[in-house]
């Protein structure tokens, strides 16, 4: 199911065997993620599970405690600024200097890149309804999310990385405006990774996914392999069973009387023979969604 | 059990009072152990110590007083910081809690001038009535108007939190506040018995300024950008929309920021004391009349004002390593963090604000000290300036100039004093490093003082300083390069950086060491020479700027 770890000159992001411990407190473990060139990864996980701290480490604002991390074959903590030139951000907690009206802090990002395009910068403010003359702390905060996507936008990164994007912004924003942005990011051969709570955002979006849980990569793949080797199915017993039933291979299962759903990682035969060994019979399967997959791993991993 | 005891006391009052407690539980202790400490000391200053142990000892105690009683000033101020939206300001999550507005001021404003006022009273008491046997203000009179200042900060700070001229409206507040506690002393016999009820009338004004201020706060009527503002933009639409030039490069936009944080703040704050002293200064003018006492007075306050950039930039050097004021952790904001920026080259731009600051800063103390001479036609000064003037105008400015450089390298050099620290981002570095060079002040001034009287030990100091001197500069530049190679290593700065850096320290250090050998020239004292140049060289802090950029890193790469 992983997707192939390109070698470190194709892929734009390559991280292994990532650990970082925050105190007692183990916030990676053995993480190892390759981001190909022209890409959308989506990384996904419950809060805590540390997708945060991963970015913070492409970044550079988190050094690698054991594993290496390396964007575009450069070391972000060695190179800052050979990374961050070429990387846009946008944080999950926009923090944007409060003080500033928009257009000051347009002015003060443009200073930093010599590929700032004026002309898409102000296309991008028109398409946001921004206004310059504001103060940033007076925006609300789905247009700080806003002007922030604006200054991590407008000078065409070969990265973009954003971190909860949809967070504040209101649904016909999220869909019309920031899928659209990162498809054509995408289209241009330049690279995108964000993370998101919004599943089915990732599933429309993504190219690529990567689930976090606990610090650890429990999934990784292309978005359309993760979802095929997962089947969502109605098992039907011919006797009810007196608790609820186990079965090898699965990540969830619920139910009652004869009638039982479960979401099961593996190919439609493994399926049936499982369901045969404790006595029951596939009635129904689905393909399920990416949401179904994270919340049965989820719940399996919190029993 | 204890839990549920806990519990019985979290009524509103209770919980407001043990969030202060809780939050503060360090700065209590120290505030007791200062106490303590002092009280055992008082004892030993009686029984007629050696004179310099007896000044450390002083020194020592004062330094307490005032560190304690400002810390308590911010603990019981139940003022909060907001970043996101730039402002100070009553705890935005008690604003929502079913409580009374009138609860919600009068429990910090009760309780914190209850604190503030005992503070003052027990030490006054117990430790600085035995010191100075005997102040110029009587201690109720003195707790009262703090107990007034406290209460106008406090409601100035909750009740107006987006208002533009705040900063003004807290100038004007403190001023009159000065006014109110010099008038027992002002030889105006029909004001004495007014100052009760004039401070009376300043307290509960306060109450009321909080209460209205607050309750409006509470009803949304503050929310938004402010009348004024509105205002200004509608009848000025071209100034506000007017499209600036972009920067020139990474480096201008960094100073730029740096400038419109932390720039103004010196010039500011300078600025509002003269703008307090200047009045004061008139006031004693005229009615004294100048007399030797009155022109004594304004000679002492003259020289006072002098000495305030000096003062407030080792007050302030620990500050100026902060990107963001009101971020409540001392980390790199984001916004900072991810631009392609070395931190050698975000250290440079800070040096650069540090000093356009500095050079801002003496215009002003230049201006204002114009301003008093010529505007207040203190015959005083008059006279002191006149005692140069026999050597001609011309000669006069050309020898202020480098006096006037030589304060703007001192005051640069504060400002920079805690950056190695502060840009670490790590609170418990910086209370370290305060500590560390709170320590080293008062060994410098105890060696200094004891130098003064022991004969003896003068000489042996003297016989060793170049010797001590030498080697001080020795392990500097020792430790200076170890960490610009350590940075270059670690490619935290460049050989641009490193070179902008020793260049600027080598040229202010010939030009310091330059200046104090010409002075030792012209006062004779040849033998002071040698010590004097080195002097110059140490006053510079180059192993702080070269940690800078390591430090940052540390903060910026965690």
């Amino acid at each position: 199911m992983k997707f192939p770890s390109p070698s470190s000159a194709e892929a734009v992001v390559a991280i292994s065997n990532l650990s970082r411990h925050f105190g007692a407190k183990a916030a990676l473990e053995d993480v190892s993620v390759f981001v190909p060139r022209g890409s959308v990864l989506g990384l996904v996980g419950e809060n805590g599970a540390g997708k945060t701290t991963l970015i913070k480490h492409l970044l550079g604002s988190l050094k690698a405690q054991t594993g290496n991390v390396r964007v575009f074959g450069l070391d972000p903590v060695l190179d800052p600024v050979g990374v961050l030139g070429r990387v846009g951000y946008l944080s999950e907690r926009r923090d944007l200097p409060g003080w500033m009206r928009v257009s000051e802090f347009i002015r003060y990002s443009q200073a930093f890149y010599p590929g700032w395009n004026e002309a898409y910068a102000a296309q991008l403010l028109e398409q946001f309804q921004l206004d310059p003359t504001q103060k940033i702390k007076t925006l609300s905060q789905g247009q700080q999310a806003k002007a922030g996507l604006l200054t991590s936008l407008a000078y065409r990164p070969e990265l973009l990385i954003l971190d909860e994007p949809s967070s504040g912004l209101d649904p016909v924003v999220r869909r019309d405006i920031l899928e659209a942005i990162i498809r054509t990011v995408a289209d241009e051969g330049r690279t995108v990774l964000f993370s998101s709570h919004l599943l089915d955002e990732v599933e429309r979006v993504a190219d690529y996914v990567v689930m976090l849980q606990r610090g650890r990569v429990v999934l990784n793949g292309r978005t359309e392999e993760v979802r095929r080797d997962h089947i969502s199915a109605v098992l039907v017993f011919a006797e009810p069973p007196a608790k609820a039933p186990v079965l090898a291979g699965a990540h969830a299962i619920s139910g009652h009387g004869s009638e039982w759903r479960v979401l099961f990682s593996g190919s439609r035969l493994e399926l049936e023979t499982a369901a045969t060994q404790i006595g029951a019979r596939v009635v129904e399967e689905l393909t399920p969604t990416l949401d179904e997959i994270l919340v049965a791993r989820a719940a399996r991993k919190g029993n | 059990m204890r839990r549920i005891r806990i519990l019985e006391w979290r009524n509103p009052t209770g919980a407001m009072l043990w969030e202060i407690w809780a939050r503060r539980k360090v700065n209590f202790a120290f505030h007791t152990a200062a106490l303590l400490a002092s009280l055992f000391c008082i004892p030993r200053l009686q029984h007629g110590p050696p004179e310099w142990l007896r000044g450390v000892l002083i020194l020592v105690l004062i330094s307490f007083f005032l560190g304690a009683y400002l810390d308590l000033l911010t603990c019981f101020g139940y003022i909060e910081a907001d970043a996101r939206n730039v402002k100070l300001g009553y705890p935005a999550r008690l604003l929502l809690k079913p409580v009374s507005t009138l609860r919600l001021i009068l429990v910090p404003m009760f309780f914190g001038g209850a604190a503030v006022i005992s503070v003052l009273l027990i030490w006054s008491h117990w430790i600085m009535q035995p010191l100075v046997h005997g102040g110029i203000l009587s201690p109720c009179w003195l707790g009262a108007v703090m107990l007034s200042v406290f209460w106008w900060m406090q409601a100035l700070a909750w009740a107006m939190p987006l208002m533009p001229g705040r900063s003004l409206i807290m100038l004007i507040v403190a001023l009159i506040h000065l006014l109110v506690c010099c008038l027992p002393l002002m030889p105006v016999s029909r004001l004495s018995g007014w100052q009760w009820p004039m401070l009376a009338v300043l307290l509960i004004s306060a109450v009321m300024t909080a209460w209205i201020g607050l309750g409006l706060m509470r009803q949304g009527n503050w929310d938004g950008p402010s009348r004024i503002a509105r205002f200004w933009s509608r009848r000025h639409p071209a100034m506000t929309r007017k499209a600036r030039r972009k920067f020139g490069s990474a480096f201008g936009a960094q100073f730029w920021l740096e400038w419109r944080r932390q720039g103004l703040l010196l010039p500011g704050i300078v600025v509002g004391i003269l703008s307090a002293i200047i009045p004061i200064v008139f006031v004693v003018q005229k009615q004294v009349g100048e007399p030797v006492e009155g022109a004594n007075l304004i000679k002492i306050i003259f020289s006072l004002s002098l000495s305030l950039p000096i003062v407030l930039s080792g007050i302030m050097g620990s500050q100026i390593a902060r990107f963001d004021q009101l971020q409540p952790s001392n980390e790199l904001p984001v916004y900072i963090a991810v631009r392609p920026m070395t931190n050698g080259g975000l250290v440079i731009a800070k040096l650069a604000m540090a000093l356009a600051s500095s050079i801002l800063t003496w215009l002003v103390m230049l201006a204002s000290a114009c301003f008093w001479i010529i505007v207040l036609e203190s015959h005083t000064l008059i006279s002191l300036v006149s005692t140069i003037s026999p050597f001609g105008i011309v000669a006069c400015v050309i020898g202020g100039v480098p006096p006037l450089l030589l304060l703007i390298l001192y005051t640069w050099k504060n400002l920079l004093s805690g950056i190695g620290a502060g840009l670490t981002g790590r609170r418990w570095v910086i209370i370290l490093f305060t500590y560390w060079k709170g320590a080293v002040m008062i060994a410098m001034i105890a060696l200094l003082m004891a130098a003064k009287f022991n004969g003896d030990f003068m000489t042996a100091l003297l016989h060793w300083l170049p010797g001590l001197l030498i080697l001080t500069l020795a392990a500097k530049i020792a430790v200076a390069v170890a960490l610009f190679v350590l940075g270059m290593r670690r490619n935290v700065i460049t050989p641009g950086c490193i070179g902008l850096i020793i260049g600027g320290w080598l040229l202010c250090g010939l030009f310091v060491a330059g200046y104090a050998c010409l002075v030792c020239h012209a006062l004779h004292k040849s033998d002071w020479l040698f010590p004097v140049t080195l002097g110059g060289f140490l006053l510079l802090p180059l192993p702080d700027l070269a940690i800078a950029p390591l430090a940052l890193a540390w903060n910026r790469h965690r």
